[in-house]
Protein backbone atom coordinates (compact mmCIF):
# COMPACT_ATOMS: atom_id res chain seq x y z
CA UNK A 1 0.00 0.00 0.00
CA UNK A 2 1.31 3.41 -0.85
CA UNK A 3 2.11 5.45 2.21
CA UNK A 4 0.14 8.61 1.68
CA UNK A 5 -0.80 10.78 4.60
CA UNK A 6 -4.49 11.26 3.91
CA UNK A 7 -5.46 13.46 6.78
CA UNK A 8 -2.38 15.62 6.96
CA UNK A 9 -4.22 18.74 8.03
CA UNK A 10 -6.01 16.90 10.75
CA UNK A 11 -2.82 15.48 12.19
CA UNK A 12 -1.15 18.86 12.00
CA UNK A 13 -4.05 20.28 13.99
CA UNK A 14 -3.68 17.48 16.49
CA UNK A 15 0.00 18.36 16.86
CA UNK A 16 -0.93 21.98 17.50
CA UNK A 17 -3.25 20.83 20.26
CA UNK A 18 -0.55 18.81 21.98
CA UNK A 19 2.03 21.58 21.53
CA UNK A 20 -0.37 24.05 23.13
CA UNK A 21 -0.93 21.70 26.03
CA UNK A 22 2.82 21.44 26.53
CA UNK A 23 2.96 25.26 26.55
CA UNK A 24 0.15 25.42 29.09
CA UNK A 25 1.93 22.87 31.27
CA UNK A 26 5.17 24.87 30.99
CA UNK A 27 3.34 27.95 32.29
CA UNK A 28 1.98 25.91 35.18
CA UNK A 29 5.38 24.54 36.08
CA UNK A 30 6.65 28.12 36.18
CA UNK A 31 3.73 29.39 38.26
CA UNK A 32 4.31 26.85 41.05
CA UNK A 33 7.87 27.90 42.07
CA UNK A 34 6.87 31.54 41.81
CA UNK A 35 3.96 30.91 44.18
CA UNK A 36 6.33 29.11 46.54
CA UNK A 37 8.79 31.99 46.39
CA UNK A 38 6.01 34.50 47.09
CA UNK A 39 4.96 32.41 50.09
CA UNK A 40 8.40 32.04 51.58
CA UNK A 41 9.43 35.67 51.00
CA UNK A 42 6.11 37.27 51.85
CA UNK A 43 6.25 38.79 48.38
CA UNK A 44 2.82 40.25 47.61
CA UNK A 45 3.91 41.74 44.31
CA UNK A 46 5.08 38.39 42.99
CA UNK A 47 1.89 36.75 44.29
CA UNK A 48 -0.14 39.29 42.34
CA UNK A 49 1.87 38.64 39.19
CA UNK A 50 1.12 34.93 39.38
CA UNK A 51 -2.56 35.66 39.94
CA UNK A 52 -2.76 38.04 36.97
CA UNK A 53 -0.80 35.73 34.70
CA UNK A 54 -3.35 32.97 35.28
CA UNK A 55 -5.77 34.72 32.90
CA UNK A 56 -3.43 33.88 30.06
CA UNK A 57 -3.39 30.26 31.13
CA UNK A 58 -7.18 30.24 31.15
CA UNK A 59 -7.24 31.65 27.64
CA UNK A 60 -4.76 29.04 26.43
CA UNK A 61 -6.85 26.33 27.99
CA UNK A 62 -10.00 27.66 26.34
CA UNK A 63 -8.28 27.70 22.96
CA UNK A 64 -7.20 24.10 23.40
CA UNK A 65 -10.72 23.10 24.27
CA UNK A 66 -12.25 24.91 21.29
CA UNK A 67 -9.75 23.37 18.91
CA UNK A 68 -10.61 19.92 20.25
CA UNK A 69 -14.35 20.53 19.78
CA UNK A 70 -13.76 21.63 16.21
CA UNK A 71 -11.62 18.56 15.46
CA UNK A 72 -14.24 16.23 16.86
CA UNK A 73 -17.08 17.93 14.98
CA UNK A 74 -15.26 18.17 11.66
CA UNK A 75 -13.14 15.05 11.63
CA UNK A 76 -14.90 12.41 13.75
CA UNK A 77 -11.58 11.01 14.84
CA UNK A 78 -11.09 7.34 15.56
CA UNK A 79 -8.66 5.06 17.38
CA UNK A 80 -5.45 6.82 18.50
CA UNK A 81 -6.77 10.11 17.10
CA UNK A 82 -9.94 9.86 19.13
CA UNK A 83 -7.99 8.86 22.24
CA UNK A 84 -5.53 11.71 21.73
CA UNK A 85 -8.27 14.31 21.53
CA UNK A 86 -10.18 12.97 24.50
CA UNK A 87 -6.92 12.86 26.46
CA UNK A 88 -6.03 16.39 25.39
CA UNK A 89 -9.38 17.68 26.61
CA UNK A 90 -9.13 15.90 29.93
CA UNK A 91 -5.58 16.87 30.76
CA UNK A 92 -6.18 20.39 29.54
CA UNK A 93 -8.63 20.64 32.42
CA UNK A 94 -6.12 19.14 34.84
CA UNK A 95 -3.41 21.68 33.99
CA UNK A 96 -5.88 24.51 34.11
CA UNK A 97 -6.83 23.40 37.65
CA UNK A 98 -3.17 23.12 38.67
CA UNK A 99 -2.71 26.70 37.47
CA UNK A 100 -5.65 27.74 39.63
CA UNK A 101 -4.07 25.99 42.61
CA UNK A 102 -0.88 28.05 42.18
CA UNK A 103 -3.18 31.09 42.21
CA UNK A 104 -4.84 29.81 45.37
CA UNK A 105 -1.45 29.52 47.05
CA UNK A 106 -0.77 33.16 46.13
CA UNK A 107 -4.12 34.23 47.53
CA UNK A 108 -3.10 32.43 50.73
CA UNK A 109 0.08 34.53 50.73
CA UNK A 110 -2.07 37.66 50.91
CA UNK A 111 -4.12 36.29 53.80
CA UNK A 112 -1.13 35.41 55.96
CA UNK A 113 0.90 38.45 55.02
CA UNK A 114 3.49 39.29 57.63
CA UNK A 115 3.99 35.92 59.29
CA UNK A 116 7.45 34.50 59.45
CA UNK A 117 7.77 30.78 58.92
CA UNK A 118 10.15 28.69 60.96
CA UNK A 119 13.13 27.20 59.08
CA UNK A 120 11.49 23.77 59.32
CA UNK A 121 8.25 25.03 57.75
CA UNK A 122 10.15 26.94 55.08
CA UNK A 123 12.06 23.78 54.26
CA UNK A 124 8.86 21.75 54.01
CA UNK A 125 7.15 24.37 51.81
CA UNK A 126 10.19 24.43 49.53
CA UNK A 127 10.15 20.64 49.26
CA UNK A 128 6.41 20.51 48.58
CA UNK A 129 6.85 23.13 45.85
CA UNK A 130 9.71 21.19 44.29
CA UNK A 131 7.80 17.93 44.36
CA UNK A 132 4.71 19.57 42.83
CA UNK A 133 6.84 20.96 39.99
CA UNK A 134 8.59 17.64 39.48
CA UNK A 135 5.28 15.77 39.24
CA UNK A 136 3.89 18.31 36.80
CA UNK A 137 7.04 18.10 34.65
CA UNK A 138 7.01 14.34 34.55
CA UNK A 139 3.31 14.38 33.65
CA UNK A 140 3.92 16.64 30.67
CA UNK A 141 6.93 14.61 29.57
CA UNK A 142 4.79 11.48 29.78
CA UNK A 143 2.17 13.19 27.63
CA UNK A 144 4.52 14.71 25.08
CA UNK A 145 6.42 11.46 24.63
CA UNK A 146 3.39 9.22 24.96
CA UNK A 147 5.38 7.34 27.60
CA UNK A 148 3.61 4.67 29.60
CA UNK A 149 6.68 4.30 31.80
CA UNK A 150 6.78 7.92 32.92
CA UNK A 151 3.02 7.92 33.44
CA UNK A 152 3.30 4.81 35.59
CA UNK A 153 5.95 6.43 37.80
CA UNK A 154 3.66 9.27 38.86
CA UNK A 155 1.62 7.64 41.65
CA UNK A 156 4.77 6.63 43.57
CA UNK A 157 6.25 10.08 43.14
CA UNK A 158 3.02 11.53 44.44
CA UNK A 159 3.36 9.52 47.66
CA UNK A 160 6.39 11.66 48.50
CA UNK A 161 4.35 14.83 48.19
CA UNK A 162 1.60 13.33 50.31
CA UNK A 163 4.14 12.51 53.03
CA UNK A 164 5.55 16.02 52.92
CA UNK A 165 2.09 17.44 53.24
CA UNK A 166 1.37 15.24 56.28
CA UNK A 167 4.66 16.35 57.89
CA UNK A 168 3.86 19.96 57.18
CA UNK A 169 0.38 19.75 58.72
CA UNK A 170 1.82 18.09 61.82
CA UNK A 171 4.44 20.79 62.05
CA UNK A 172 1.99 23.71 61.77
CA UNK A 173 -0.26 22.25 64.43
CA UNK A 174 2.76 21.84 66.70
CA UNK A 175 3.75 25.45 65.99
CA UNK A 176 0.18 26.51 66.74
CA UNK A 177 0.17 24.78 70.11
CA UNK A 178 3.51 26.39 70.93
CA UNK A 179 1.80 29.73 70.24
CA UNK A 180 3.97 30.49 67.20
CA UNK A 181 1.04 30.49 64.74
CA UNK A 182 -2.44 31.91 65.17
CA UNK A 183 -5.41 29.67 64.44
CA UNK A 184 -6.23 31.72 61.32
CA UNK A 185 -2.65 31.35 60.04
CA UNK A 186 -2.61 27.65 60.82
CA UNK A 187 -5.79 27.11 58.81
CA UNK A 188 -4.46 29.11 55.86
CA UNK A 189 -1.19 27.17 55.87
CA UNK A 190 -3.07 23.87 56.04
CA UNK A 191 -5.00 24.96 52.95
CA UNK A 192 -1.80 25.92 51.17
CA UNK A 193 -0.39 22.45 51.88
CA UNK A 194 -3.56 20.99 50.50
CA UNK A 195 -3.15 23.03 47.30
CA UNK A 196 0.29 21.55 46.70
CA UNK A 197 -1.05 18.11 47.36
CA UNK A 198 -3.86 18.65 44.83
CA UNK A 199 -1.35 19.68 42.15
CA UNK A 200 0.24 16.28 42.66
CA UNK A 201 -3.14 14.57 42.28
CA UNK A 202 -3.72 16.34 38.99
CA UNK A 203 -0.35 15.11 37.74
CA UNK A 204 -1.34 11.56 38.67
CA UNK A 205 -4.65 11.98 36.82
CA UNK A 206 -2.73 13.19 33.79
CA UNK A 207 -0.60 10.05 33.98
CA UNK A 208 -3.78 7.93 33.95
CA UNK A 209 -5.02 9.78 30.89
CA UNK A 210 -1.73 9.29 29.11
CA UNK A 211 -1.98 5.56 29.84
CA UNK A 212 -5.41 5.58 28.21
CA UNK A 213 -4.12 7.48 25.23
CA UNK A 214 -1.25 5.07 24.72
CA UNK A 215 -2.87 1.74 25.58
CA UNK A 216 -6.57 2.37 25.05
CA UNK A 217 -7.32 1.07 28.54
CA UNK A 218 -8.82 3.29 31.20
CA UNK A 219 -7.36 3.10 34.67
CA UNK A 220 -10.01 2.39 37.20
CA UNK A 221 -9.82 4.23 40.52
CA UNK A 222 -10.26 2.17 43.68
CA UNK A 223 -13.64 3.86 44.21
CA UNK A 224 -14.83 3.11 40.69
CA UNK A 225 -13.71 -0.51 41.11
CA UNK A 226 -15.78 -0.78 44.30
CA UNK A 227 -18.84 0.75 42.63
CA UNK A 228 -18.48 -1.56 39.64
CA UNK A 229 -18.16 -4.61 41.90
CA UNK A 230 -21.27 -3.50 43.80
CA UNK A 231 -23.23 -2.99 40.56
CA UNK A 232 -22.18 -6.34 39.19
CA UNK A 233 -23.21 -7.90 42.49
CA UNK A 234 -26.67 -6.30 42.12
CA UNK A 235 -27.04 -7.61 38.61
CA UNK A 236 -26.06 -11.11 39.67
CA UNK A 237 -28.88 -11.21 42.19
CA UNK B 1 -32.28 -27.48 11.43
CA UNK B 2 -31.31 -26.02 8.14
CA UNK B 3 -33.09 -27.29 5.09
CA UNK B 4 -30.96 -26.45 2.16
CA UNK B 5 -30.02 -29.93 1.15
CA UNK B 6 -32.41 -32.15 -0.74
CA UNK B 7 -32.62 -35.78 0.34
CA UNK B 8 -30.82 -38.30 -1.81
CA UNK B 9 -34.11 -39.78 -2.82
CA UNK B 10 -35.47 -36.46 -3.96
CA UNK B 11 -32.28 -35.58 -5.71
CA UNK B 12 -32.52 -38.69 -7.76
CA UNK B 13 -35.92 -37.54 -8.93
CA UNK B 14 -34.30 -34.27 -9.87
CA UNK B 15 -36.66 -32.09 -7.88
CA UNK B 16 -36.31 -29.65 -5.01
CA UNK B 17 -37.44 -30.68 -1.57
CA UNK B 18 -39.87 -29.56 1.07
CA UNK B 19 -38.58 -28.28 4.35
CA UNK B 20 -40.12 -31.07 6.40
CA UNK B 21 -38.41 -33.78 4.47
CA UNK B 22 -35.10 -32.10 4.82
CA UNK B 23 -35.38 -31.58 8.53
CA UNK B 24 -34.78 -35.24 9.09
CA UNK B 25 -32.09 -35.58 6.48
CA UNK B 26 -29.10 -37.37 7.86
CA UNK B 27 -26.94 -36.17 5.01
CA UNK B 28 -27.18 -32.67 6.38
CA UNK B 29 -25.67 -33.68 9.69
CA UNK B 30 -23.00 -35.71 8.00
CA UNK B 31 -21.96 -32.81 5.82
CA UNK B 32 -22.10 -30.39 8.69
CA UNK B 33 -19.87 -32.33 11.04
CA UNK B 34 -17.44 -33.18 8.31
CA UNK B 35 -16.82 -29.57 7.44
CA UNK B 36 -16.51 -27.99 10.84
CA UNK B 37 -13.02 -29.17 11.64
CA UNK B 38 -10.50 -26.45 10.80
CA UNK B 39 -11.95 -23.19 11.97
CA UNK B 40 -9.87 -20.37 13.16
CA UNK B 41 -12.64 -17.90 13.68
CA UNK B 42 -11.20 -14.56 14.69
CA UNK B 43 -13.57 -13.75 17.45
CA UNK B 44 -12.88 -12.60 20.95
CA UNK B 45 -15.43 -14.62 22.83
CA UNK B 46 -16.70 -18.08 22.24
CA UNK B 47 -20.05 -19.06 20.94
CA UNK B 48 -20.90 -22.68 20.40
CA UNK B 49 -20.40 -23.58 16.76
CA UNK B 50 -24.04 -24.64 16.56
CA UNK B 51 -25.32 -21.17 17.42
CA UNK B 52 -23.34 -19.40 14.72
CA UNK B 53 -25.17 -18.24 11.62
CA UNK B 54 -22.07 -18.42 9.45
CA UNK B 55 -18.69 -19.91 10.02
CA UNK B 56 -16.21 -19.07 7.33
CA UNK B 57 -12.91 -20.95 7.20
CA UNK B 58 -10.01 -20.24 4.90
CA UNK B 59 -12.26 -18.73 2.29
CA UNK B 60 -10.59 -17.59 -0.93
CA UNK B 61 -12.46 -16.24 -3.91
CA UNK B 62 -11.05 -16.32 -7.44
CA UNK B 63 -12.11 -14.62 -10.63
CA UNK B 64 -10.49 -16.93 -13.15
CA UNK B 65 -6.81 -17.15 -12.13
CA UNK B 66 -7.02 -13.99 -10.11
CA UNK B 67 -7.35 -14.55 -6.40
CA UNK B 68 -9.41 -11.56 -5.23
CA UNK B 69 -9.48 -12.47 -1.51
CA UNK B 70 -7.66 -15.09 0.46
CA UNK B 71 -7.86 -17.00 3.71
CA UNK B 72 -10.84 -15.34 5.30
CA UNK B 73 -11.91 -16.68 8.67
CA UNK B 74 -15.00 -15.17 10.17
CA UNK B 75 -17.80 -16.30 12.46
CA UNK B 76 -21.12 -14.48 12.26
CA UNK B 77 -23.42 -14.57 15.24
CA UNK B 78 -27.21 -14.44 15.07
CA UNK B 79 -29.07 -11.15 15.26
CA UNK B 80 -26.00 -9.05 15.09
CA UNK B 81 -24.96 -6.48 12.56
CA UNK B 82 -21.54 -7.11 11.10
CA UNK B 83 -19.87 -4.37 9.09
CA UNK B 84 -17.27 -4.99 6.39
CA UNK B 85 -15.00 -2.02 5.81
CA UNK B 86 -11.81 -1.44 3.89
CA UNK B 87 -10.32 0.31 0.89
CA UNK B 88 -11.76 -0.04 -2.58
CA UNK B 89 -10.93 -3.31 -4.24
CA UNK B 90 -10.11 -5.21 -1.03
CA UNK B 91 -12.90 -7.66 -1.77
CA UNK B 92 -15.73 -6.61 0.51
CA UNK B 93 -18.39 -7.11 -2.15
CA UNK B 94 -16.72 -10.32 -3.25
CA UNK B 95 -16.86 -11.72 0.28
CA UNK B 96 -20.40 -10.47 0.85
CA UNK B 97 -21.58 -12.09 -2.38
CA UNK B 98 -20.07 -15.39 -1.34
CA UNK B 99 -22.40 -15.45 1.68
CA UNK B 100 -25.41 -16.12 -0.55
CA UNK B 101 -23.70 -17.60 -3.58
CA UNK B 102 -24.29 -14.51 -5.61
CA UNK B 103 -20.80 -15.13 -7.00
CA UNK B 104 -22.24 -18.14 -8.83
CA UNK B 105 -23.81 -15.67 -11.21
CA UNK B 106 -20.33 -14.51 -12.27
CA UNK B 107 -19.03 -17.21 -14.65
CA UNK B 108 -15.35 -16.83 -13.73
CA UNK B 109 -15.91 -16.73 -9.96
CA UNK B 110 -14.78 -19.68 -7.85
CA UNK B 111 -14.74 -20.21 -4.11
CA UNK B 112 -12.26 -22.19 -2.02
CA UNK B 113 -12.46 -23.01 1.67
CA UNK B 114 -15.66 -23.53 3.59
CA UNK B 115 -18.57 -21.31 4.31
CA UNK B 116 -20.93 -22.95 6.76
CA UNK B 117 -24.41 -21.57 7.12
CA UNK B 118 -26.07 -23.02 10.20
CA UNK B 119 -23.59 -25.85 10.05
CA UNK B 120 -24.25 -26.65 6.39
CA UNK B 121 -21.62 -26.11 3.72
CA UNK B 122 -23.22 -23.53 1.44
CA UNK B 123 -21.11 -24.66 -1.48
CA UNK B 124 -22.00 -28.30 -1.15
CA UNK B 125 -23.07 -29.33 -4.62
CA UNK B 126 -26.41 -30.52 -3.33
CA UNK B 127 -27.31 -27.12 -1.93
CA UNK B 128 -29.91 -25.21 -3.92
CA UNK B 129 -28.56 -21.69 -4.59
CA UNK B 130 -32.05 -20.32 -5.15
CA UNK B 131 -33.08 -21.43 -1.69
CA UNK B 132 -29.83 -19.98 -0.33
CA UNK B 133 -30.63 -16.58 -1.82
CA UNK B 134 -34.14 -16.68 -0.38
CA UNK B 135 -32.84 -17.34 3.12
CA UNK B 136 -29.98 -14.94 2.73
CA UNK B 137 -31.42 -11.85 1.08
CA UNK B 138 -29.46 -9.08 -0.54
CA UNK B 139 -29.88 -5.33 -0.74
CA UNK B 140 -27.74 -3.46 -3.27
CA UNK B 141 -26.24 -0.02 -3.50
CA UNK B 142 -28.75 1.14 -6.10
CA UNK B 143 -32.35 0.23 -5.32
CA UNK B 144 -33.41 -0.48 -8.96
CA UNK B 145 -37.09 -1.24 -8.38
CA UNK B 146 -38.99 -2.88 -11.23
CA UNK B 147 -41.10 -0.49 -13.26
CA UNK B 148 -44.14 -1.93 -11.60
CA UNK B 149 -46.39 -1.05 -8.69
CA UNK B 150 -45.07 -0.89 -5.15
CA UNK B 151 -47.24 -3.90 -4.36
CA UNK B 152 -45.87 -5.95 -7.23
CA UNK B 153 -42.31 -5.12 -6.31
CA UNK B 154 -42.74 -6.55 -2.83
CA UNK B 155 -44.89 -9.48 -3.96
CA UNK B 156 -42.43 -10.41 -6.70
CA UNK B 157 -40.28 -12.79 -4.68
CA UNK B 158 -43.09 -14.73 -3.03
CA UNK B 159 -44.89 -14.98 -6.40
CA UNK B 160 -41.82 -16.36 -8.12
CA UNK B 161 -41.56 -18.86 -5.28
CA UNK B 162 -45.07 -19.96 -6.16
CA UNK B 163 -47.01 -18.28 -3.41
CA UNK B 164 -50.56 -17.29 -4.43
CA UNK B 165 -52.48 -16.87 -1.21
CA UNK B 166 -51.84 -14.35 1.54
CA UNK B 167 -49.80 -12.02 -0.65
CA UNK B 168 -51.57 -8.98 0.80
CA UNK B 169 -50.38 -9.95 4.25
CA UNK B 170 -46.83 -10.54 3.10
CA UNK B 171 -46.74 -7.17 1.33
CA UNK B 172 -48.16 -5.34 4.33
CA UNK B 173 -45.93 -6.95 6.93
CA UNK B 174 -42.82 -6.56 4.76
CA UNK B 175 -43.51 -2.88 4.15
CA UNK B 176 -44.17 -2.41 7.86
CA UNK B 177 -40.92 -4.06 8.82
CA UNK B 178 -39.15 -1.88 6.28
CA UNK B 179 -40.72 1.20 7.92
CA UNK B 180 -42.39 2.13 4.67
CA UNK B 181 -46.00 1.10 5.18
CA UNK B 182 -47.32 4.41 6.52
CA UNK B 183 -45.84 6.31 3.62
CA UNK B 184 -47.15 4.05 0.85
CA UNK B 185 -50.23 2.24 2.15
CA UNK B 186 -52.56 4.51 0.18
CA UNK B 187 -50.68 4.17 -3.08
CA UNK B 188 -49.66 0.55 -3.28
CA UNK B 189 -50.68 0.41 -6.91
CA UNK B 190 -48.62 3.38 -7.97
CA UNK B 191 -45.32 2.83 -9.71
CA UNK B 192 -42.29 2.31 -7.50
CA UNK B 193 -40.26 4.45 -9.88
CA UNK B 194 -41.83 7.59 -8.48
CA UNK B 195 -40.52 7.00 -4.97
CA UNK B 196 -37.62 8.91 -3.46
CA UNK B 197 -34.20 7.24 -3.29
CA UNK B 198 -34.56 6.58 0.42
CA UNK B 199 -38.03 5.09 -0.07
CA UNK B 200 -36.78 2.95 -2.94
CA UNK B 201 -34.02 1.60 -0.74
CA UNK B 202 -36.51 0.73 1.99
CA UNK B 203 -38.60 -0.90 -0.74
CA UNK B 204 -35.55 -3.03 -1.63
CA UNK B 205 -35.36 -4.04 2.02
CA UNK B 206 -39.10 -4.86 2.00
CA UNK B 207 -38.52 -6.96 -1.10
CA UNK B 208 -35.74 -8.87 0.58
CA UNK B 209 -37.83 -9.34 3.71
CA UNK B 210 -40.83 -10.62 1.71
CA UNK B 211 -38.82 -13.74 0.90
CA UNK B 212 -38.75 -14.51 4.65
CA UNK B 213 -34.97 -14.60 4.98
CA UNK B 214 -32.88 -15.13 8.09
CA UNK B 215 -29.99 -13.00 6.91
CA UNK B 216 -29.82 -9.68 5.06
CA UNK B 217 -26.71 -8.77 3.11
CA UNK B 218 -26.36 -5.10 2.28
CA UNK B 219 -23.74 -3.74 -0.08
CA UNK B 220 -23.31 0.00 0.51
CA UNK B 221 -27.06 0.45 0.94
CA UNK B 222 -26.81 4.15 1.81
CA UNK B 223 -24.13 5.37 -0.53
CA UNK B 224 -26.66 7.02 -2.86
CA UNK B 225 -28.77 8.50 -0.07
CA UNK B 226 -28.84 11.85 1.69
CA UNK B 227 -28.09 11.99 5.44
CA UNK B 228 -31.75 11.88 6.49
CA UNK B 229 -32.59 8.92 4.28
CA UNK B 230 -29.36 7.31 5.54
CA UNK B 231 -30.37 7.87 9.15
CA UNK B 232 -33.75 6.22 8.46
CA UNK B 233 -32.06 3.15 7.00
CA UNK B 234 -29.69 2.99 9.95
CA UNK B 235 -32.60 3.24 12.35
CA UNK B 236 -34.39 0.54 10.37
CA UNK B 237 -31.33 -1.72 10.59
CA UNK B 238 -31.37 -1.39 14.37
CA UNK B 239 -35.03 -2.54 14.35
CA UNK B 240 -34.44 -5.36 11.88
CA UNK B 241 -31.69 -6.69 14.12
CA UNK B 242 -34.35 -8.11 16.45
CA UNK B 243 -35.30 -10.54 13.72
CA UNK B 244 -32.47 -10.77 11.22
CA UNK B 245 -28.75 -11.22 11.07
CA UNK B 246 -27.29 -8.42 8.99
CA UNK B 247 -24.02 -8.00 7.11
CA UNK B 248 -23.30 -4.59 5.68
CA UNK B 249 -20.53 -3.32 3.45
CA UNK B 250 -19.95 0.37 3.89
CA UNK B 251 -17.37 2.98 2.99
CA UNK B 252 -18.68 5.18 5.72
CA UNK B 253 -16.72 4.33 8.84
CA UNK B 254 -18.99 6.40 11.02
CA UNK B 255 -21.88 4.35 9.70
CA UNK B 256 -20.09 1.11 10.52
CA UNK B 257 -19.37 2.51 13.98
CA UNK B 258 -22.97 3.61 14.51
CA UNK B 259 -24.84 0.54 13.35
CA UNK B 260 -22.71 -2.54 13.77
CA UNK B 261 -21.89 -4.87 16.64
CA UNK B 262 -18.78 -6.23 14.99
CA UNK B 263 -16.58 -4.87 12.29
CA UNK B 264 -14.29 -6.66 9.89
CA UNK B 265 -11.51 -4.61 8.37
CA UNK B 266 -10.28 -5.86 5.00
CA UNK B 267 -7.22 -4.60 3.23
CA UNK B 268 -5.24 -5.23 0.07
CA UNK B 269 -1.96 -7.06 -0.02
CA UNK B 270 0.24 -6.24 -2.99
CA UNK B 271 2.72 -8.80 -4.26
CA UNK B 272 5.92 -6.90 -5.07
CA UNK B 273 6.93 -9.15 -7.96
CA UNK B 274 3.69 -9.81 -9.76
CA UNK B 275 1.97 -6.61 -8.61
CA UNK B 276 -1.03 -8.78 -7.85
CA UNK B 277 -3.48 -7.37 -5.34
CA UNK B 278 -5.21 -9.70 -2.97
CA UNK B 279 -7.82 -8.85 -0.36
CA UNK B 280 -7.22 -10.04 3.19
CA UNK B 281 -9.15 -9.84 6.43
CA UNK B 282 -6.91 -7.87 8.77
CA UNK B 283 -8.94 -7.54 11.93
CA UNK B 284 -12.38 -8.64 13.01
CA UNK B 285 -13.63 -7.68 16.43
CA UNK B 286 -16.20 -5.71 18.45
CA UNK B 287 -16.98 -2.47 16.71
CA UNK B 288 -16.23 -0.36 19.75
CA UNK B 289 -12.87 -2.01 20.15
CA UNK B 290 -12.00 -1.72 16.47
CA UNK B 291 -12.71 1.98 16.32
CA UNK B 292 -11.32 3.01 19.68
CA UNK B 293 -8.34 0.73 20.10
CA UNK B 294 -7.65 -1.67 17.23
CA UNK B 295 -4.99 -4.35 17.67
CA UNK B 296 -3.54 -4.18 14.18
CA UNK B 297 -1.51 -1.22 13.03
CA UNK B 298 -2.95 -1.50 9.53
CA UNK B 299 -6.45 -1.05 10.95
CA UNK B 300 -5.28 1.91 12.98
CA UNK B 301 -3.67 3.55 9.96
CA UNK B 302 -6.76 3.04 7.84
CA UNK B 303 -9.36 4.32 10.28
CA UNK B 304 -7.26 7.32 11.22
CA UNK B 305 -6.62 8.09 7.55
CA UNK B 306 -2.86 7.82 7.85
CA UNK B 307 -2.34 5.70 4.77
CA UNK B 308 -4.16 5.32 1.50
N1 LIG C 1 -16.81 -9.85 -11.72
C1 LIG C 1 -15.51 -9.70 -11.54
N2 LIG C 1 -14.61 -10.21 -12.40
C2 LIG C 1 -13.30 -10.07 -12.21
N3 LIG C 1 -12.74 -9.43 -11.19
C3 LIG C 1 -13.57 -8.88 -10.28
C4 LIG C 1 -14.99 -9.00 -10.40
N4 LIG C 1 -15.56 -8.36 -9.35
C5 LIG C 1 -14.54 -7.89 -8.62
N5 LIG C 1 -13.35 -8.20 -9.15
C6 LIG C 1 -12.02 -7.86 -8.61
O1 LIG C 1 -11.90 -8.40 -7.32
C7 LIG C 1 -11.30 -7.49 -6.43
C8 LIG C 1 -12.23 -7.18 -5.28
O2 LIG C 1 -13.36 -6.49 -5.79
P1 LIG C 1 -14.61 -6.11 -4.91
O3 LIG C 1 -15.61 -5.50 -5.79
O4 LIG C 1 -15.03 -7.29 -4.10
O5 LIG C 1 -13.96 -5.02 -3.93
P2 LIG C 1 -14.69 -4.04 -2.91
O6 LIG C 1 -13.92 -4.10 -1.64
O7 LIG C 1 -16.14 -4.33 -2.85
O8 LIG C 1 -14.43 -2.62 -3.60
P3 LIG C 1 -15.34 -1.31 -3.58
O9 LIG C 1 -15.17 -0.73 -2.24
O10 LIG C 1 -14.74 -0.47 -4.65
O11 LIG C 1 -16.75 -1.72 -3.88
C9 LIG C 1 -10.95 -6.27 -7.26
O12 LIG C 1 -9.62 -6.38 -7.65
C10 LIG C 1 -11.87 -6.37 -8.44
O13 LIG C 1 -11.31 -5.78 -9.58
MG1 LIG D 1 -17.89 -3.24 -3.33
Amino acid sequence: MSQIELRGNFHEELNIVSDTIVTLAAHVTEAIPRATEALINNDLELAQEVISHDDELDLLSLQIEERCYALIALQQPMAIDMRSIVTAMKINGEYERSGDLAVNICKGVRRIYGISLSPTLRGLVTSMGEEAVRLTRVSVDAYAEGSEGLAAALPDMDDRLDDLQADFIQEIFAAHSRGELKLEETVQLALVARFYERIGDHAVNIGDRVMYMVTGESTESAGAARARAAQEGDEAE
Amino acid sequence: MVRLLPSKERLSKGSRVSAEELAADVAVDAVASEQTAPTDAIIDDDMPESDLVFNVSDLSVYYGDFRAVRDVNMAIRPKEITALIGPSGCGKSTVLRSFNRMNDLIPTARVEGTLLYRGVDLYDERVDPVEVRRRIGMVFQKPNPFPKSIYDNVAYGPRVAGQKKGLDDVVESSLKKAALWDEVKDRLNESAIGMSGGQQQRLSIARAIAGDPEVLLMDEPCSALDPIATARIEELMAELKDEYTILIVTHNMQQAARVSDRTAFYSVEVDEKSDRRTGILVEYTNTEKLFSNPDDERTENYITGRFG
